[in-house]
């Protein structure tokens, strides 16, 4: 809504309405967009990607694990379409997010698997009002690596739907539990959007002249300092519990009244155009996907986020597939039963979803960035909170991390935990933020670091 | 022994005991609800040790013979221990004994293959529990207490806005969904504030007051509308002109007085010359119309007979036969009917004709390929306003400016009006000094160099992101006397006005609250029956009727194309607005909440006629029709219902099982264990060809399944002659026939839809007990707790004495304690 770092000239808005829907149309204004890091010192960007409802593997048919480890490994079915950034992968697998499992909490395997991916946190089993997690990795980073960019990132969401519906919750969690990856803090859950265009508006605001839209910034201040008295006065007349939710509310003013500070900043700088705004929700997963990734190229090449978050779905989803020939709910297809035929069809679906991720990849290669390109200069994690979803398993996570991290990662190479020492995914989560830059001591329940770069852990 | 079993029984505990209320419970005798406690023998004092003393109350010999068993100290199982209880004063621990109610009231307890009393045992210790546990919440009411700030969702925003500033917005492009707990979206505990959130909520505020009040010039934007994709476009659709076909009509709100562009454009094919629009033997006319107003025709030439003529138009010409299909038109500001209809009959090939409900093929780029033939609308897109020729008149200018400043002298007394009339509908509460001092400050800065409507801009703006407005507010009166105290009357307004409209109370109900009068017996009642008359009352349906059936989960249910190819758009919202139709006059007519699942009448247009085979319904418009096939009666026999619990590709006697006892019945299921295979998608080569009933046979073969199949699979598999949207049939699709006949845990028999319903209605208490459990956590948006209970009881009981009439509900939730009354912050 508010931000653009973009000087807009007034546009037109029928000019190529007729594509609104297609990317291609945003692929045009590529030349435009230069930059924004100096080849001295390139920004390290991150991106978390979800998968949910697990991956097609068990015991006996393995379709997403390398074989051999180190930097001698096969890509796998379901990630041979990653093959042309091998030397940009680090695959890691034996991984487990133990905080996803029941610990005495009963059902809720995918509620769990979600709200843990990121926090290594166990989620307080709760409908009510004392919902409690973790603070998310990509909440962490954008909080340090957001510092300077309009917004501290971005939560997206590849589904027809904005949220989960009723019924499809498990017992005893609140739905907001499933609903994202992205926690603020432990009690703030971030909203993810399906919505290319509210997307696209957030990134690049609603029009207008540079001076309109510096008028617009100043006015929304001037709105949330009034804001902030009543809330100060509203406090006075309310009980001491109740006064934690009016911090929530000033807090969630403060940092947009940062993001409009930081909006003004940029917006002098730069007079970079900006595309056309996509109209809907395409209704193909592919379309829908495609799109979503387009506006996170976008947002990284103009430095308006650097960090993003993205479900490919939500835990439990029973979207079907027709475009290639799955016409099974995503999440009945998950419990393949251990029939290879099931697990068989099971692995195109994941291929399909890797082939999408590898499309995001080769519009960063080709993009220039510093003295590399946008791959080079970011870290990538794709993958799920679920090995083998027949049986729930949160051990032996299904992770492969892309990207070079600003010189940070060297890729092409199988880190192979042993999936019996349940190393937990967390020191991946840690290490992956020490690469951008972004330092915790801990995070959830994780033991230490992950040596990337050698193989002398395996 | 005794031991054995009950140390086994603590290793399958999770299940077993999680397994809440069953079905068994159906075929139970259940304690007539007058049936007053007095009668029951004098609460013993004696402590329930098994050492007892002298004469034991009957309640306690049940128990001690029963359940301390395994329920002591010693076993503990399910970490429950009632041995140490006095069952003379559950009052102490209200919070177990409802549990133990609970799994009485299912018959879920004792334990399959335990001893058991009888039914007359049995439920003296229910009915004995279950009065006292009302009596001694007459002694320590507990309202419960929903949170002091609770967020507006969704659609609470969009309703408030509508009756604040008569405008209606697109709230799902404006602010992201509301997480859902309990089956609400709703409830006060989850609705959280954040930074994305808060950024929404001023993006919104500025462009709904921008519409609203019209002081700024607005820069042209561009709204893009798609026909969905499975919608037949052969036939005149609802709302459009008779003798046209086709094509949509969009409720638009132009913002400002000036000129709009519309453009449109056609589906292409999807298959042989892709990309083209398809071709078609006579010329096609597509008509653009404003309030009913022509503006412009669209027209497509005929492509020529074989042999006469030119050529047909091919190729990338054919492509662009639509490509300046666009027109200017000047426009006022205000809500109008944007219309696009072909004005000839369907272009479509025979084949097209013949079978008159196949669908588009889904699939494509929003329906923008396809591979049915003929001139079909896609998408219509407005734009504007180019040329701002100023705000106009519209509904919104009309509710805002209630007075007008004749000079500059008067601008402030007028401005303190309007802001005053507003503040006190969008607060919901008599203004204060506080308030006007902000929205005269904002009114300032936005006059100041601009106009008077420019200041009124800045403050509704302002009054958008005000926590007054976001927020509902329940603030604890100063005088502190006891732990529970009456909301006042203005709060008793909001919540009533939440409850029945999900929007923001009307001056009536204000005024009645400012009056001090709201919660007196007759004057609630009388707003009450006011409110639900409204048309506003709809928002109960769409919200919660829409959540507690799940019809909002219609639209991502993607029926195989390959499994019935004649599921269309027209036939999914044909299924909602049939159920919301029902359930409206349900509520509407105050008919008894029993006819939920045993009216005789429904409402069909032709489309669902055709898909329930009844005979002699034309047109697009929803009527009333009696329902004459006894199996078709009722919520069970609807497609959405039906549809909303199948795969997109089979039928599901399980989700249809669990989907009936969770919502219908009150006995959430726990979700199965871990390892459990899906059921054969087709049966292997070397086996025989299996019924749905065989092979779900397998849940049962299972001791850890059969515990909760024994319930699910019997009700489900009674719906099995409806296919997967809701189609009668005899055969399954391995021809098969159908079996409906089923048999509950108890023994008791019964046979498909009818006698399903013939199980439930000889229950009535179970449904309608489920019923208000899930609207009064709607009604107050919060999850209820053990101390809800006496409430829910009270309001059946009460429903029970009135045939279950919906008012009955209605008003015993607005009468009850929880809605009336609230805890203090401890």
């Amino acid at each position: 809504m508010i931000v653009t770092k973009m000087a807009l000239p007034r546009r037109t808005f029928l000019r190529g309405l007729g594509a609104a829907f297609a990317l291609p149309l945003l692929d045009a204004m590529v030349p435009a967009f230069s930059s924004v890091a100096s080849a001295a010192k390139p920004i390290c960007r991150l991106g978390f990607i979800y998968v949910p409802n697990g991956v097609a593997m068990n015991d006996a048919l393995n379709f997403w694990t390398p074989k051999g480890s180190g930097t001698n490994f096969e890509l796998s079915r379901i990630l041979t379409p990653l093959a042309p950034y091998r030397d940009r992968l680090t695959v890691v697998s034996g991984l487990a997010q133990k905080q996803g499992e029941s610990q005495g909490d009963g059902n809720g395997e995918h509620t769990r698997a979600c709200a843990t991916w990121l926090n290594g946190v166990h989620p307080k089993k709760t409908e009510g009002a004392d919902i409690r997690l973790g603070t998310t990795a990509d909440q962490i980073a954008a909080a340090q690596l957001g510092k300077e960019t309009v917004l501290p990132s971005m939560e997206m969401i590849s589904s027809e739907l904005d949220l989960v519906l009723g019924g499809q919750c498990e017992a005893g969690y609140s739905c907001a539990y499933m609903n994202t990856v992205s926690w603020q803090s432990p009690t703030t859950p971030l909203p993810v959007e399906n919505n290319p265009s509210v997307v696209f508006e957030r990134l690049f605001g609603v029009g207008g002249t540079p001076e309109e839209r510096l008028d617009r910034m100043r006015k929304k201040r001037s709105l949330l300092d009034r804001v902030n008295n009543d809330l100060a006065r509203l406090q006075r007349s309310l009980g001491p519990s109740d006064r934690a939710r009016i911090a929530e509310y000033l807090e969630a003013v403060r940092e947009v009244e940062r993001r409009i500070q930081a909006a003004e900043r940029q917006s002098a700088e730069s007079t970079l155009p900006v595309p056309d705004r996509p109209i809907g929700i395409p209704v193909r997963f592919d379309e829908h996907l495609k799109l979503l990734y387009d506006l996170q190229w976008l947002a990284y090449q103009g430095d308006l986020t650097r960090v993003f978050s993205l479900m490919y779905g939500r835990e439990l989803n029973s979207r079907s597939f027709p475009e290639i020939g799955i016409s099974d709910p995503h999440h009945g297809l998950s419990h393949h039963g251990d029939k290879p035929e099931q697990l068989e069809k099971f692995s195109r679906l994941n291929t399909y979803q890797v082939e999408l991720f590898a499309y995001f990849l080769e519009k960063l290669r080709s993009t220039p960035d510093g003295d590399g390109n946008l791959l080079d200069n970011t870290i990538l994690l794709y993958g799920g909170a679920m090995s083998n979803p027949n049986v729930h398993l949160h051990v032996n996570l299904p992770l492969v991390v892309a990207g070079g991290g600003a010189g940070s990662l060297k890729g092409g190479r199988h880190l192979a935990f042993n999936p019996a020492d349940g190393v937990p995914m967390t020191n991946l989560l840690v290490s992956l933020l020490d690469k951008a830059g972004v330092t915790v001591d801990q995070l959830g329940d994780s033991t230490g670091r992950l040596n990337l770069d050698t193989l002398a852990d395996l | 022994m005794r031991r054995r079993v009950c140390s086994a029984l603590v290793g399958a505990s999770t299940l077993v005991l999680t397994a809440s209320v069953c079905l068994v419970a159906l075929t139970a005798q259940q304690p007539a609800p007058e049936q007053p406690a007095p009668e029951q023998p004098a609460p013993s004092p004696v402590p329930a040790a098994p050492a007892a003393a002298a004469v034991l109350s009957p309640q306690q010999l049940t128990l001690n013979r029963y359940c301390i068993g395994c329920h002591n100290q010693r076993a503990k199982t399910a970490g429950l221990a009632l041995d140490t209880l006095d069952l003379g004063h559950v009052g102490e621990h209200p919070e177990i004994w409802e549990k133990v109610v609970q799994k009485l009231n299912g018959k879920l307890m004792p334990p399959g293959g335990r001893p058991r009393p009888d039914e007359a045992t049995y439920a003296k210790l229910t009915s004995y529990l279950e009065a006292s546990l009302d009596e001694a919440a007459i002694a320590n009411a507990n309202p419960g207490r929903t949170e002091a700030l609770h967020r507006l969702n969704r659609a609470e925003y969009r309703n408030a806005v509508r009756d604040l500033l008569a405008v209606d917005i697109d709230v799902s492009s404006m602010l992201p969904a509301d997480d859902i707990s309990y089956g609400f979206d709703n409830i006060a505990g989850v609705q959280r504030m954040s930074p994305t959130l808060m950024e929404r909520y001023i993006a919104a505020a500025e462009k709904i007051s921008t519409v609203a009040v019209g002081a700024s010039a607005l820069p042209p934007t561009t709204d893009n509308f798609i026909v969905p994709p499975e919608l037949r476009q052969d036939d005149r659709l609802d709302t459009l002109p008779f003798g046209t076909r086709g094509g949509t009509a969009v409720h638009y709100t132009f913002p400002r007085d000036g000129i709009y562009n519309v453009r449109v454009q056609l589906t292409r094919n999807a298959g042989a010359s892709f990309d083209d629009i398809p071709s078609f033997y006579s010329p096609q006319r597509l008509e653009l119309s404003v309030d009913d107003t022509p503006i412009h025709v669209f027209e497509l030439p005929a492509e020529p007979a074989k042999g006469a003529g030119p050529a047909a138009v091919q190729g990338t010409a054919r492509r662009a036969l639509d490509s300046d299909w666009q027109v200017r038109f000047e426009a006022k500001a205000g809500p109008r009917t944007v219309a696009l209809t072909f004005l000839n009959r369907t272009p479509a090939l025979l084949e097209n004709l013949l079978e008159p409900f196949e669908k588009p093929v889904p699939g494509g780029s929003n329906g923008y390929y396809t591979t049915q033939k003929g001139a079909y609308l896609h998408s219509v897109a407005i734009s504007g306003p180019y040329e701002d020729n100023g705000p106009g008149q519209t509904p919104s200018r009309e509710r805002i400016f209630i007075c007008r400043p004749a000079g500059v002298g008067e601008e402030t007394r007028c401005a303190t009006k309007i802001l005053s009339a507003l503040a006190r509908r969008a607060f919901r509460r008599p203004v204060q000094d506080a308030d006007l001092e902000t929205l005269l400050a904002f009114y300032q800065e936005g006059r100041s160099g601009a106009s008077f409507e420019a200041g009124i801009e800045r403050a509704v703006e302002g009054l958008l992101v005000s926590p007054e407005f976001l927020y509902r507010i329940e603030r604890e009166p100063a005088a502190a006397s006891g732990s529970i105290y009456r909301i006042s009357d203005v709060e008793l307004a909001s919540r009533l006005s939440f409850f029945l409209w999900s929007s923001i109370p009307d001056d009536a109900l204000l005024e009645a609250a400012s009056g001090g009068t709201l919660h007196t017996p007759g004057v609630l009642d009388r707003q009450v029956r006011r409110m639900l008359a409204d048309p506003r009352a709809e928002a109960l349906v769409n919200n919660f009727v829409g959540q507690w059936l799940f019809l909002r989960n219609l639209p991502t249910i993607l029926p195989d194309p390959r499994k019935d190819p004649d599921f269309d758009e027209g036939l999914r919202q044909g299924f909602r607005r049939e159920t919301e139709l029902f359930t409206g006059s349900v509520i509407r007519e105050d008919r008894s909440l029993l006819d939920l699942l045993n009216a005789n009448y429904t409402f069909v247009n032709e489309r669902l006629a055709r898909h329930y085979g009844i005979p002699n319904i034309y047109g697009t418009h929803f009527r009333r029709v009696e329902v004459t096939d006894d199996n078709r009666r009722g919520l069970l026999g609807q497609g959405s219902v039906l549809t909303i619990t199948s795969f997109p590709n089979r039928t599901s006697p399980v989700v249809r099982g669990k989907w009936i006892l969770e919502n219908l019945l009150g006995s959430p299921l726990p979700p199965p264990p871990p390892d459990v295979p899906t059921l054969k998608e087709k049966p292997n080569a070397a086996d025989e060809e299996l019924s749905m009933r065989d092979r779900i046979a397998q849940h049962r073969a299972s001791p850890v399944c059969a515990a909760c199949h024994a319930m699910m699979d019997p009700l489900g598999l009674s719906l099995e002659n409806y296919d997967f949207v809701g189609k009668w049939r005899t055969a399954d699709e391995a021809l098969i026939s159908i079996d409906a006949s089923g048999t509950l845990p108890d023994g008791t028999k019964f046979e498909g839809p009818a006698g399903l319903r013939k199980v439930l209605l000889d229950h009535p208490d179970h449904f309608v007990r489920t019923f208000t459990e899930k609207m009064l956590t709607y009604a107050l948006g919060r999850g209820l707790e053990y101390y809800d209970m006496p409430a829910v009881r009270k309001i059946v009981r009460g429903a029970a004495g009135n045939d279950y009439r919906a008012s009955a509900v209605i008003l015993g939730i607005v009468d009850s304690l929880p809605f009336q009354m609230r805890r203090r912050e401890s």
